[in-house]
C-alpha cells in the first residue's frame, strides 16, 4: 500500500514532542486548578497539595484522556473535583481559611494590607457557602470556567448554574458590605 | 463587591511550586504506562487514513486486497479492528503488489501524475464534479493547496489458486476459496480525487473527496464469501469477519480497516448521512511531499501523516458519503473540530 511507509508510529505521551506538549499543558492549566482550588478550600498550603494530587493523578491516568470527549482543561477539573471531595471526605472540615500568605508583590504596604484583608475576608465569606455553591464559585472564578462548561461538568442546567451563582453573589456581596465585627 | 473583586483572588502559583511539582511529575517512570495501555495508541487514524490515501489514491491498479472489497458503491461504513502485523507479513511475503496476490491485473486508464490547481472550480472542471468546501475552519487554517488525481482504472482477473496458496501461507484453513471465482474479472473504476489541503503554522487538516468509486463484478460472486476471505486476510477475527460478512450489505458498505489501537472509532451522522470518525493520540506528523509507494506511478500528492516531519499531535479522520460522493477529512485537530468542520463542507 502506498502510504503504509509513511504512517507515523508515535506513541502519545512518550515521545519528547509529546512531553513537550505535556509541558505546556502544565503551565497552561496549573493556574486554573491551583486557583480552583484557592476558592475551594483557601488559599495557603493545602490549596498547593490538592494542586500536586491533581496533576499527579492526571500524568498517571494521562493514557485515559480522550481528546474526543472533553477539553483537557475539563478532564483536569473533574479530576479537581474527584480530588476536593477526597480531601472534605477526610478531612471533614474546612481548612482555615486564614492563611493567606501570599500577596502579589509591586504594591505598597497598605495596598498589600488592603489585600491581606480582603483575601482573608472573601476567605471567610467562602468558607460559609454551601458545598454547591462554593464549588460553582470556585469553578467559575477559581478555574474560569463559563456557565455552560460548568453545567456540562456538575450535571445542573445551564440557566440553573446562572441562578445560582447570581445568588451566591449577592449572598457574598451582602456579606462583604456587613460591617466586620472586631473581635474583643 | 462585583465579579472583578471575585477574579483579583486568583493569584499565580509560587514559582517554586511550580517548578517542584513539574519536576516530581517528570521524575515519575512512564514504563507502567505501556502496561496499562490495552493497545498502542500508534497507527490507528494514520493507518486508517494510509488505506483511505490509497483507496482514492489507485496508482496503476496497486491497491490492497481490502479495496477491493471495499470499492462499490459506497453509502455506508463499517469500521472492523484488524492486526496490523498481517499487513507486514503480507509485504514480508513478497505481496505489496495488492491485488497481485489474488490474481493477473490489467490497466485500463492511469490516473496520470497529480495536477495543482489553484481554485476549487479548477479542480472541478477537471474532477468532473462541483468542489465542496469547508465554510468552518478551526484554528485559523487557510486553504493552502489543491490538487486533483485523475481518474483511474483496471481489472482483475481473479486465481483462485493464488488466493488459496496465500489462504494457507495466512494458516487460514477453516475458508475454502470458491473454485467459481477463477477466471472471473473484476473491474475497477476510481474517479478523479480532489484534494484540498489546509494549514496553519501548527495544525493541518487534508478533506479528500471524490465520485463513489465502483466495481463492476461478474454475476454470481458471492460477495459475502470474498468479504470474509478479505476480512480474515487482514487479520480480523474469525466470528466477527464470519458475522460481518452476513450482515454487511457489501454493495454499498465501504469496510474500513482500524488498527486495535485506534483511541476511538465510532458512527456518526454528517449532515444527515452515514460517516466514521476514528480518533488517536500523539499520531500525526504531517508532510507536504507528494506519497507513492515504491513501486507506484501514481500516488497521493495530499500530505499525509508521516513519521518523518513535525511533532505529532492528537489526530482524527472523519469519513463519510453523500450526493453519491465520498469525502475523507483528516487532521491534527480534536475529533469535534474535523467533525464540524465536515458538516460545514458545502
Amino acid at each position: 500500500m502506498a502510504s503504509e511507509a509513511v504512517i507515523g508510529r508515535r506513541t502519545s505521551w512518550l515521545s519528547p514532542a509529546r512531553e513537550a506538549d505535556w509541558d505546556a499543558l502544565y503551565a497552561e492549566q496549573l493556574p486554573r486548578v491551583y486557583n480552583f482550588f484557592r476558592y475551594r478550600v483557601g488559599p495557603g498550603p493545602v490549596a498547593e497539595d490538592l494542586t500536586s494530587a491533581t496533576f499527579e493523578k492526571a500524568w498517571q491516568a494521562r493514557h485515559r484522556y480522550r481528546s474526543d470527549l472533553a477539553a483537557f482543561s475539563t478532564w483536569l477539573v473533574t479530576i479537581a473535583r474527584n480530588v476536593a471531595t477526597d480531601h472534605f471526605r477526610s478531612r471533614r472540615h474546612h481548612v482555615p481559611l486564614d492563611e493567606a500568605r501570599d500577596i502579589a508583590g509591586g504594591a505598597t504596604p497598605e495596598e498589600l494590607a488592603e489585600h491581606r484583608s480582603n483575601v482573608e475576608r472573601l476567605g471567610r465569606l467562602l468558607g460559609g457557602l454551601p458545598e454547591r455553591e462554593r464549588e460553582l464559585i470556585a469553578l467559575k472564578y477559581g478555574a474560569g470556567m463559563t456557565n455552560r462548561s460548568i453545567a456540562k461538568l456538575t450535571g445542573l442546567g445551564e440557566s440553573n448554574v446562572g441562578t445560582i451563582l447570581h445568588r451566591t453573589i449577592e449572598a457574598l456581596r451582602a456579606g462583604w458590605e456587613t460591617p466586620a465585627v472586631e473581635a474583643p | 463587591m462585583d465579579d472583578r473583586f471575585l477574579n483579583e483572588l486568583q493569584q499565580a502559583p509560587d514559582p517554586a511550586f511550580e517548578s517542584e511539582l513539574g519536576a516530581r511529575l517528570r521524575r515519575q517512570a512512564p514504563a507502567p504506562l505501556r502496561a496499562a495501555f490495552p493497545w498502542r495508541p500508534a497507527v490507528a487514524v494514520a493507518a486508517v487514513a494510509a488505506v483511505v490515501v490509497s483507496l482514492f489514491a489507485f496508482p496503476s491498479l496497486r491497491v490492497s486486497a481490502q479495496s477491493m472489497l471495499d470499492m462499490f458503491r459506497v453509502r455506508n461504513f463499517a469500521a472492523v479492528k484488524f492486526d496490523p502485523s498481517r499487513l507486514q507479513k503480507l509485504h514480508g511475503q513478497g505481496q505489496n503488489d495488492g491485488l497481485l496476490m489474488l490474481g493477473k491485473t490489467e490497466t485500463l486508464q492511469e490516473p496520470g501524475k497529480p495536477l495543482t490547481v489553484s481554485t476549487p472550480d479548477a479542480a472541478g472542471a477537471i474532477a468532473g464534479i462541483d468542489v465542496e468546501t469547508p465554510s468552518e475552519l478551526p484554528r485559523n487554517l487557510v486553504l493552502q493547496h489543491i490538487t486533483v488525481d485523475g481518474a483511474a482504472a483496471g481489472r482483475l482477473t481473479a486465481d483462485a489458486t493464488k488466493l488459496r496458496a496465500l489462504l494457507e501461507a495466512l494458516d487460514i484453513r477453516d475458508l475454502d476459496v470458491p473454485q467459481s471465482i477463477d477466471g472471473k474479472t473484476i473491474t475497477v473504476r476510481k474517479p478523479a480525487v480532489v484534494v484540498q489541503s489546509f494549514g496553519s503554522d501548527h495544525r493541518h487538516a487534508v478533506l479528500i473527496q471524490a465520485k463513489s468509486p465502483d466495481v463492476e463484478l461478474p454475476a454470481g460472486v458471492d460477495l459475502n464469501r470474498l468479504a470474509e476471505i478479505g476480512m480474515r486476510i487482514l487479520g480480523v477475527e474469525r466470528g466477527q469477519a464470519h458475522q460481518l460478512a452476513q450482515t454487511v450489505d457489501w454493495h454499498t458498505t465501504l469496510l474500513v480497516p482500524v488498527p486495535p489501537n485506534a483511541s476511538s472509532f465510532r458512527s456518526i451522522e454528517v449532515n444527515g448521512n452515514h460517516g466514521l470518525l476514528i480518533t488517536t493520540q500523539g499520531d500525526f506528523a504531517w508532510e507536504h511531499e507528494r506519497t507513492s509507494g515504491p513501486n507506484a506511478s501514481g500516488g497521493s500528492s495530499s500530505p499525509t501523516p508521516t513519521q518523518a516531519a513535525g511533532p505529532p499531535r492528537d489526530g482524527a479522520l472523519v469519513l463519510w458519503s453523500g450526493n453519491d460522493r465520498v469525502y475523507a477529512l483528516m487532521g491534527d485537530l480534536e475529533g469535534v473540530e474535523l467533525v464540524q468542520m465536515a458538516e460545514s463542507v458545502r
